[in-house]
């Protein structure tokens, strides 16, 4: 009854009491889980790294969907079964490139011996492409192979089907002409890679490359997605 | 008596907060393991941290001649690394054969290299921050600089 009576007397003093503890309780979990945050985080990225492989991929789709990205993907199908995939955001290879300072790679350009090569003058047929319109270059059609090189909406289009062998392989090159333009925009013995890279960026999906044979398929495309499917 | 408590509560208290400090940019980890008599066994993990604040106590002559060496790669390097943190999660490489897996990616803004295969297993992960803090020190120590 003393008691009652000593906190009935002193009630500022009770309501500070159970404010101290709640306050103190409060702060000792908040400080706990403070500490423990970068803790668990760390501790989450370092647990077993397949585990996570799915879920960063899907996380990465769609943090990173307004970037442009180059794929290249390798299947083969003898003995290892060995798949390659390389995903190369374009803005990347952009500005790394010109860091770049060996051999024949300067500033983002690539040396190449008087635009000549087997003694075709390069600039000048891709000058004579750029400005034909669209039609069928190359056509060739034999028991060995077919041959086609053409000029399409704005692309170049490569197409070898080798049926020398009872295993046939065939391969498709479909490059935006506004692509070969920015290449050759260097100098006179210069490919510009970066100019070339740039102006693929500004391209929708495409499918560059695909090269199928009894071994391997090569796939080479631009999309908006950081994976393969 | 209660000053030891005090005393004690304060050292605890600096512990953890130097710990949650060390570790607020996650660990580096590095683990290689050959399978083959002779191989080594390396398995590392620091306060990430910790690098950057350690490379401040290496002498001069030491991080020039660190510099010197890594000198052609070290602008690549910066420009990889500032890209690169652009993309937190990412994978870059993959090779997946009928008994190994080569990965390279970024994950949760730290660069994870994974190779497994029968005769060695080498997983490395580093904040992208760390590899970048490094090179600024390395090309602070250049002869350029």
């Amino acid at each position: 009854m003393s008691n009652l009576m000593r906190t009935i007397s002193r009630p500022r003093e009770v309501i500070s009491d159970r404010y101290r503890t709640l306050f103190a309780k409060t702060a000792l979990i908040a400080a706990t889980a403070l500490l423990a945050s970068p803790l668990g985080a760390s501790a989450q990225a370092t647990s077993a790294p397949a585990n996570t492989g799915q879920s960063s991929s899907e996380k990465a789709t769609t943090s990173a969907s307004k970037d442009r990205w180059l794929h290249v993907r390798v299947i083969s199908s003898d003995a290892k079964g060995e798949t390659v995939r390389v995903n190369i955001p374009l803005e990347l290879a952009e500005k790394v490139l010109p860091a770049i300072h060996q051999d024949r790679i300067h500033d983002g350009k690539v040396k190449i011996d008087d635009a000549h090569v087997n003694d075709v003058d390069l600039r000048a047929l891709v000058e004579a492409i750029r400005t034909t319109k669209d039609g069928e270059f190359v056509t060739v059609q034999s028991n060995d192979c077919d041959v086609r090189v053409a000029k399409q909406s704005n692309h170049l289009i490569v197409h070898v089907l080798d049926k020398e062998n009872s295993k046939k392989s065939e391969v498709e090159i479909k490059v935006p002409m506004k692509v070969i333009d920015a290449l050759f925009s260097a100098g006179k013995d210069e490919l510009d890679l970066v100019a070339a890279l740039h102006a693929l960026s500004a391209q929708g999906d495409t499918e560059l490359v695909s090269v199928k044979d009894h071994e391997n398929t090569v796939r080479v495309w631009l999309d908006s997605k950081n994976v393969t499917e | 008596m209660m000053l030891l408590v005090k005393a004690a509560l304060g050292l605890g208290g600096t512990i953890v907060l130097a710990g949650a400090y060390a570790m607020r940019e996650g660990v580096i980890r590095i683990d290689v393991d050959e399978y083959r008599s002779g191989g080594s066994h390396v398995h590392l993990w620091v306060p990430a941290a910790a690098v950057p604040m350690a490379m401040h106590f290496v002498p001069g002559e030491h991080m020039r001649c660190a510099s010197e060496q890594a000198r052609e790669a070290l602008p690549i390097l910066h420009v990889v690394v500032k890209e690169l943190k652009k993309y937190p999660d990412a994978d870059f490489v993959e090779i997946v054969g009928s008994n190994e897996h080569v990965r390279v990616r970024t994950h949760d803004g730290k660069l994870q290299i994974d190779v497994d295969a029968p005769d060695e297993k080498v997983h490395v992960l580093c904040p992208l921050s760390t590899i970048e803090d490094v090179t600024r020190q390395l090309e602070e120590h250049g002869p350029a600089a």
